[in-house]
């Protein structure tokens, strides 16, 4: 029987009250939300706290919900159409999902990056400052900084900097990948959105991503699904985890992993089901 | 044989087949085209035909070798041409005589029997004229300011009289029609002025000093042409023609003169080549027959332009809209429907619509708001450049909007998720990602639209094609691009050439030279555009997931 270790070396501060988070200590809380895509429910009344500066991560085997709810932080649901939404999420003590929220300013505090790196066909600099175009940011000397920063802070810049102008297109799979965080950072969101970051990648360039994950956590606040328990054992400092549309268990990942209450979620970490 | 069924081989070789006759089917029409339309250029042999008929009269033909052909001896029995026992068929050449004032048919058929000698002497000129065009025959005189002198001096006369006419050409078109222009435009002013009611002293003052200060220099322009002309009239030859009549003809009428038989092949490639240029750069003469077709070439270029800005924003933003903005209910099938019913409509009947709707309803009415100082003479509300042009934007009009859609389908939603979780808008994501992308389809769009509207021409009979135009819609006279001109198309010519001129014998070789022009054309605007978006391909190279 393969049991999962936590590693310290990533998540060594002191245990937060989940359910009574203080309001500086909450980046997003989520109330009440239940999802349907038509008439099939796929998130059954999930609430919870997402503290800030933190790694939280979505486990569950597939078709739990993990990277539904995930898109529904930044609103990306909104382009299904067949998708209804019950239930809130506040973000600073707004709820997200309000009638007068602005969707585009919205994303640019909440950033996601995807699965598959998915570069522009333009150049590596074009591709960082993107987003701070669409900001309106054109100040050449404003872009440049931004560019070494972000791509600073996702490790890339050492690898780019001679060739900035070059197509992103050229990049490596594990390049690019850091390529879209850098892209994603320099627009300086508040939480970052990581949809199974790594499931397309080598494990080198896992190693690289999650080294970057926990430096972000220094700014940010990450939210990350993965499938991969071990990553989230590695990574995070919070662990839900879900199946078929329910909030089973939350609670930070060593006594998750080590002394899980539901017994769902022993089944699942110790591998009787996947 | 089962084994080679089953393996696929016949049908690919059926396919290579397809391919190849399809290729073979161009190369074979282009040839075809190509040396019909270009032996028009070659510089032929000049023959002397004597012979003998059957009354035994001897006569002498003088011209070129157009075409010849073999008729049945039966044809002839009608006639009182002997010919010996047991002849099936009969060779007979169609000769080009030229000389249209002293015969009636400048063209003329020769039974291979009744001719007793035939030569190349090297004493025979070609003269090309401005009127009643070519004239074959033996130079005399050469007449230079009233005095004869050596026909050594031809070359340098003959240079003389070009510049000559080159001056004039630039006077009448560009100096004189300017002012002709100016004082049209005086007129039309007053006639605003009187419309409105605004019609002071002061202004009927300005506007007459400003027409004699035009007229003025009218006049003065006239003078300088009346001595050009004078100029150029000073010289003359006299030739003889076939029949060895005397025929004078002015330098003003002259365009150049070669001694066909004389030139070696070197001079022969030169000949060609410079006939060929001027069939590019001249304007038309003799009811378009002869001389150029510079007007129609850029008739043509310019409406196909014209037509591809008009249908570009339009079928794109139609293509974005339906793929992008339009949800998946019955309006947007019906939009879908009547969208590829577009493309099956009759270009006549596109034709008939631009008149009724474009340039009666809506040229009209523009007419009445902006021009209502030069009715009855209409400016918009008659066939022109501009309805041409939006005629056949809505005839390609489709075939831009399905191009564009399969583009916009083949973008990977991976680039539209990215773009919109940055904080873009869709319609930001729309203009810096999506079209950028999908820039290649929507330039096949445009190739396509360009090879369909530069072949039209029913259409464009009813809504602004002319069989000669004045003057071309750009031109140095403010505002530059007139969009209300009517204007001359290659493919009109080759229709207006080859069944309404008066010589369809003259005419036939031209029409062939005019297809490979059109054709050369179309393929050149076709290489432009693939090579455009050859590097837009390139440029926005996305990795297949």
């Amino acid at each position: 029987m393969i049991t999962v270790t936590p590693n310290n070396a990533f998540n060594m501060n002191e245990k937060l009250d989940l359910n009574n988070l203080s309001p500086e200590q909450t980046a997003l809380s989520i109330d009440g939300l239940n999802l349907y895509y038509g008439d099939k429910q796929a998130l059954n009344d999930i609430s919870m706290s997402i503290p800030k500066g933190q790694v939280t991560a979505f486990i569950g085997p597939s078709g739990c919900g993990k990277s539904t709810l995930l898109r529904c932080i930044n609103r990306m649901n909104d382009l299904v159409d067949s998708c209804k939404i019950e239930g809130e999420i506040n973000l600073h003590g707004q709820n997200i999902y309000d009638k007068n929220v602005d969707v585009a300013s919205l994303r640019r505090k909440v950033g996601m990056v995807f699965q598959r790196p998915n570069p522009f066909p333009k150049s590596i600099y074009e591709n960082v400052v993107y987003g701070l175009r669409i900001a309106g940011e054109n100040n050449r000397r404003v872009l440049d900084e931004a560019v070494e920063k972000s791509l600073r802070s996702a490790a890339l810049w050492d690898e780019v900097k001679d060739r900035l102008d070059e197509s992103a297109l050229g990049l490596s799979g594990g390049q690019q990948q850091r390529l879209v965080i850098a892209r994603a950072v320099a627009i300086q969101p508040e939480v970052i959105l990581l949809d199974e970051p790594t499931s397309a990648l080598d494990p080198i360039s896992t190693l690289t991503i999650e080294e970057l994950i926990n430096d972000l956590k220094k700014n940010y606040t990450v939210v990350i699904v993965t499938h991969n328990m071990q990553q989230a054992a590695r990574v995070s400092d919070q662990t839900a985890f879900m199946y078929m549309g329910d909030l089973i268990e939350y609670s930070d990942t060593n006594t998750l992993f080590t002394t899980p209450t539901k017994k769902k979620t022993e089944d699942y970490i110790t591998g009787r089901y996947g | 044989m089962n084994a080679w069924f089953k393996s696929g081989s016949p049908w690919i070789w059926l396919s290579a087949g397809g391919v190849g006759i399809s290729l073979l089917s161009v190369i074979g029409l282009l040839w075809l085209i190509a040396s019909h339309g270009l032996s028009y250029f070659w510089p032929s042999s000049i023959y002397e035909f004597k012979l003998v008929d059957s009354q035994g009269q001897r006569t002498t033909v003088i011209g070129e070798i157009y075409d010849r052909e073999r008729i049945p001896a039966v044809q002839l029995e009608h006639t009182d041409i002997v010919l010996p026992e047991g002849t099936e068929s009969v060779e007979r050449l169609l000769i080009k005589t030229g000389n249209r004032e002293l015969v009636s048919l400048d063209f003329r058929w020769l039974l291979t029997p009744q001719i007793t000698s035939r030569s190349t002497p090297e004493d025979i000129a070609v003269i090309e004229r401005r009127t009643n065009g070519n004239f074959y025959g033996r130079i005399e005189k050469l007449i230079e300011n009233g005095k004869e002198v050596d026909i050594s001096r031809l070359d340098e006369l003959m240079e003389r009289a070009n510049e000559l006419q080159a001056q004039i050409n630039e006077l009448q078109k560009k100096n004189i029609g300017a002012i002709n222009y100016q004082i049209e435009k005086l007129r039309l002013s007053e006639r605003k002025h009187q419309l409105k009611e605004t019609y002071t002293a002061k202004i009927e003052e300005k506007l007459t000093a400003e027409q004699k200060a035009l007229e003025e220099d009218y006049r003065k322009l006239e003078e300088q042409l009346m001595q050009l002309r004078e100029e150029v009239s000073k010289d003359q030859l006299v030739v003889s023609a076939m029949d060895g009549q005397l025929v004078t003809i002015n330098f003003e009428h002259i365009l150049n003169v070669h001694f066909n038989n004389r030139l070696n092949l070197l001079d022969k490639v030169g000949v060609f080549f410079s006939q060929i240029g001027g069939f590019i750069i001249d304007d038309p003469r003799e009811a378009n027959t002869e001389g150029g077709v510079f007007p129609a070439i850029f008739g043509t270029v310019l409406m196909v332009l014209l037509m591809t800005v008009i249908v570009s924003p339009f079928g794109v933003v139609a293509a974005i809209y339906l793929h992008e903005y339009a949800g998946n209910n019955a309006l947007t099938r019906v939009l879908r429907i009547a969208v590829i019913n577009l493309a099956g409509v009759p270009s006549i009947v596109y034709g008939v619509f631009g008149l009724g709707f474009f340039v009666y309803i809506l040229g009209g009415s523009i007419d009445q708001l902006f021009y209502p100082e030069t009715l009855p003479s209409p400016t918009f509300g008659t066939p022109g450049v501009l309805w041409s042009a939006i005629t056949l934007a809505i005839l390609t009009l489709p075939v831009v909007i399905v191009s564009t859609e399969e583009g916009l389908s083949r973008i990977p939603s991976s680039m539209r998720l990215g773009s919109l979780a940055l904080g873009a808008t869709k319609a930001e994501t729309l203009w810096r990602i999506i079209l950028p992308i999908a820039s290649p389809a929507i330039m096949t769009g445009i190739i396509l639209a360009i090879a369909r509207a530069a072949g039209e021409v029913a259409p464009l009979m009813l809504v602004g094609v002319v069989k000669m135009a004045p003057n071309l819609p750009l031109d140095g006279n403010f505002p530059y691009l007139h969009l209300d001109r009517k204007f001359m198309h290659l493919g009109f010519h080759i229709y207006d050439v080859g069944f309404q001129s008066p010589n369809v014998e003259a005419a036939r070789p031209l029409v062939y030279a005019t297809a490979l022009l059109l054709v050369t054309i179309i393929v050149g605007l076709n290489m432009t555009a693939v090579s455009i978006r050859n590097k837009l391909r390139e440029k926005y190279k996305t990795l297949e997931h």
